[in-house]
């Protein structure tokens, strides 16, 4: 964002300053923790409360035609004989050791299924991210605080991507893009071809989100005293936004970033089933439907985990950003 | 093979339907462009690689475990079975070049070819037919199709290297077929060694093809077997298959998958939606294959335990008074057709008599109706009687596909006419058959697709009555139970000879079709779309699974 040199007015030792810093992670992270917990616990139950046999999800559906030894023998490899919380217990002391069970629908270890799958919501959510980001530079950096037509154009655009709904924006992508002009493939995960309708899908609504923010703290900001003494000296109208004003605009945005983690998981769900790419959402979406307890939480997991990471990062990159942050600090 | 969901469980067509008319209307470009069509060689060419989309992903590439219809389709190109099904019914060699079976029906002597080895050097023989056989009937491989199949089996003797004798509990005279099934497939004794999830990764057999590698979500690479010499006599060759690769991938979205047809990106594509027929028929780059599955074409079971289908002449009532024909035409376009009995047409010894026998009647509908006593109506319309409404509550899990769910709006709408109440509960899957094992319902949608016509004692022998298990279900769906109906499926299992078969199956289809137990609405199909530059795909016969050992690509 910015090349200038920060001038850090520092309190106290650095030592100081950096034991503080850890504490505040050392909190965000048991934080972390306590929601990771609630997160398998809820799922845990809300999966296994649902009515219904579990044992005939793992068999296969409705009008499967087991024999009875086949339902005894699958009862008791999967645990389901013993009673709710033991079975809970069972579940927890496992996964304090890291073992996330055996997914009942895929055949395999659940932390297997999440290492062939992460990487590619990783790849979707991460490009979305850096694109909406670049969105909002190229867009709302450059339009904030203008008068007449521009500003009111690009902020009334903000609002309608803001509002548009990842399924709607990926169907018209595929039909514009993929089947129409066919400049995309519309299905499949491999390349970078394949990420861009998704991607785009993905960060249009987001850059709308960031982009309102922005340009509310953007125009605050542009209205500071400094911001004209920048001008004053001289600095042209991109220089002043992007060295000056953006830097304390930018926080916002930023938080928001660490929401949109979460927000882009659960919308890889739906654009991951409509452009057919593996992924973390797709499978949890087929958890879901298949009952699939461990490979379920597994994910809910992993997502949550995710959102966990973000927030810290988000809080961290806070500190480096705004120098009035560790001041609040000491 | 027993499946409530064969379709995308969620997303809908209709807005991509309205996104390419969108694209049409904007960029004067839409989703039905054509490039110059490609002259078709009708010469077997070696070599190529053909892309082949579907719309689940098995759980499992082993068909043994689980069984639902996605693994039977990818096992079809890997796995070769003891006997074949030609398109008429009628079992031929395969692995096995000849059988015997005991006059008291419960011991089958397999002849089996001595030249076959499995993909991973394992030869094949009557150990490999024992380990298959005890592999299925094995509480631990979690065999829900094919162990459900041969319940009736005891054991396997190793006679010698190349002769097997199985011994069944009771006479089965539908064993052979559905050993024909992809279901029952022959896998490597040396790979079945190998933990079932294992297993599931690659499973070894005879077949045209092996399993390379599988990128979940993603596709199943499978490469040619060089070295295949056991093509079924249903096949055009001999030998290798032609294909050098088969990349199998999942494609969820039915317009997404025709969409990839019509670029030509993938070279076949499964479950062609029928919203989509007449476009793929219109354009010259496609080719269709459309057929019907045998087994129990999809319907609605009358649960004839409770009020108040437990009375006949409501039950014909409610058959009678919905106007399945018109549905059909206005949901799938007339591209399903209907099946008005209780097999449909391309099950072996099917009879056509009753096809006709439930036909919509609304007038005979009201009478029977009057007759049972439901003469009065409420203010709404609705029949009542002691001061109940004529009321049926319709069970829909929540993978039941949309135009399924529009398919009962239309039955909702015409038995409304009558005074029928129809009352559609949709619902999670697993409640679903948590209401069904607690015979909680009056109607539930379901179908089997399997190609024997033992079917009818699955569905309605009252053996089925009860749960398999402890918190199992009940198949026999509907509840019905009759000595003289279950006799008459068991005798048709203990003779071989096909006329007495034909015979007793038809008079099991009289009783099934005359007890008004269903409201049979269309066969379950299987649909193919395929792009120019492929030919030679066929079906299957015994299940209509797509076979690729004969196709060829000419890219």
């Amino acid at each position: 964002m910015t090349t200038t040199p920060l001038s850090i007015a520092s309190h106290g030792a650095p030592r100081q300053r950096l034991a503080r810093l850890g504490q505040r992670a050392a909190l965000r992270l048991g934080g972390g923790l306590l929601v990771l917990w609630a997160v398998a616990t809820l799922t845990f139950f809300a999966l296994r409360l649902m009515p219904g046999d579990p044992v005939l999800a793992i068999l296969g559906g409705p009008s499967g035609n087991p024999t009875p030894e086949t339902i005894a023998e699958v009862t008791r490899e999967y645990g389901l004989d013993k009673p709710l919380v033991v079975q809970y217990g069972l579940y927890l002391a496992r996964l304090v050791q890291g073992d996330l069970g055996v997914s009942y629908s895929q055949h395999m270890p659940v932390t297997r299924v999440l290492a062939e799958q992460a990487g590619a919501t990783l790849e979707l959510t991460l490009s979305s991210l850096v694109l909406a980001w670049l969105l909002v530079l190229a867009l709302t950096v450059f339009t904030a605080g203008r008068r007449g037509w521009v500003g009111r154009l690009a902020s009334l655009a903000e609002t309608l991507c803001a509002a548009l709904p990842h399924f709607w924006l990926g169907i018209v992508l595929l039909a514009v893009f993929a089947f129409g002009l066919r400049l995309f493939p519309p299905a499949g995960s491999d390349g970078w071809a394949t990420l861009v309708l998704p991607s785009i899908a993905l960060a249009v609504p987001l850059a709308g989100f960031i982009g309102q923010v922005t340009r509310e703290s953007l125009e605050l900001t542009l209205d500071q005293p400094f911001i004209l003494t920048a001008r004053t000296r001289g600095l042209s109208d991109s220089a002043v936004r992007f060295r000056h004003a953006l830097r304390h605009a930018v926080l916002p945005g930023i938080s928001l970033s660490g929401w949109a983690i979460g927000a882009l998981i659960s919308g890889a769900v739906v654009i991951e089933v409509i452009f057919s790419r593996k992924g973390l959402g797709r499978q949890l979406y087929q958890a879901v439907q298949a009952q699939d307890l461990p490979l379920t939480i597994g994910i809910s997991l992993v997502v949550a985990a995710g959102y966990v990471v973000a927030n810290i990062l988000v809080d961290l990159m806070y500190q480096w950003v705004d120098p009035r942050q560790q001041e609040a600090l000491a | 093979m027993p499946d409530l969901h064969p379709y995308r469980p969620v997303t809908t067509t209709r807005p991509l339907a309205l996104a390419c008319l969108l694209a049409a209307t904007v960029l004067g470009t839409g989703c039905d462009r054509h490039e110059a069509s490609a002259v078709r060689s009708t010469v077997p060419t070696p070599g190529g690689t053909l892309v082949y989309a579907t719309d689940r992903e098995p759980t499992c590439l082993d068909p043994h475990v689980g069984g639902d219809m996605p693994q039977v389709f990818l096992a079809q190109q890997v796995l070769d079975s003891l006997v074949s099904m030609n398109a008429q019914g009628t079992i031929g060699p395969w692995l096995a070049k000849r059988w015997d079976v005991s006059a008291d029906g419960l011991t089958y002597t397999f002849y089996l070819r001595d030249d076959v080895h499995f993909t991973d050097g394992t030869p094949f023989n009557a150990a490999a037919v024992k380990a298959n056989l005890d592999h299925m009937a094995n509480p631990k491989t979690q065999s829900s199709t094919a162990g459900g199949y041969i319940r009736q089996y005891r054991g396997t003797d190793v006679v010698d290297t190349y002769t097997a004798r199985v011994h069944l509990e009771t006479p089965y005279a539908a064993f052979l077929e559905v050993l024909a099934q992809g279901f029952l497939g022959i896998e490597s004794p040396k790979a079945l060694l190998r933990t079932r999830d294992v297993n599931c990764e690659s499973p070894v057999g005879t077949g045209p093809f092996k399993v390379v590698r599988w990128d979940r979500q993603s596709q199943v690479e499978l490469v040619r077997n060089p070295d295949y010499n056991s093509a079924p006599p249903t096949a055009q060759h001999q030998g290798p298959a032609y294909l050098e690769r088969i990349i199998w991938k999942f494609i969820q979205e039915p317009s997404v998958r025709f969409a990839s047809l019509q670029a030509g990106e993938v070279d076949v594509i499964e479950a062609l939606p029928p919203e989509s027929h007449e476009a793929a028929r219109r354009n010259p780059d496609l080719q269709l294959i459309i057929a019907q599955r045998p087994g129990n074409p999809t319907n609605g079971t009358l649960n004839i335990r409770r009020a108040p289908f437990n009375d006949i002449r409501v039950r014909e009532a409610f058959v009678r008074s919905a106007d399945i024909e018109g549905a059909l035409k206005s949901v799938y376009f007339g591209e399903f057709p209907r099946a008005g009995g209780p097999l449909s047409q391309a099950t072996r010894f099917y009879s056509p008599d009753f096809e006709h026998a439930q036909d919509y009647d609304p007038a005979r509908a009201a009478q029977l109706l009057d007759e049972a006593g439901w003469s009065r109506r409420d203010s709404q319309g609705y029949r009542i009687k002691d001061g109940q409404r004529l009321q049926v509550h319709v069970i829909l899990g929540n993978r039941t596909p949309p135009s399924e769910f529009t398919l009962w709006e239309q039955v909702q709408a015409t038995t409304r006419q009558a005074g029928i109440e129809l009352v559609m509960e949709q619902m999670s899957d697993v409640q679903a058959t948590k209401r069904q094992a607690d015979w909680d319902y009056d109607v539930r949608v379901g179908y089997w697709n399997t190609n024997t016509a033992d079917v009818l004692r699955i569905i309605f022998s009252s053996a089925f009555i009860q749960p398999a298990g402890v918190g199992g279900y009940h198949q026999n769906t509907a509840g019905f139970s009759d000595p003289a109906f279950d006799s008459l499926v068991q005798q048709a299992l203990a003779t071989q000879d096909p006329a007495q078969r034909q015979a007793l199956y038809r008079q099991g289809q009289a009783i099934a079709s005359s007890q008004y137990l269903q409201l049979t609405t269309y066969p379950q199909s299987t649909r193919l779309g395929i792009y120019k530059t492929t030919q030679g795909v066929r079906l299957e016969p015994s299940l209509a699974v797509t076979y690729l050992y004969d196709a060829w690509v000419n890219k």
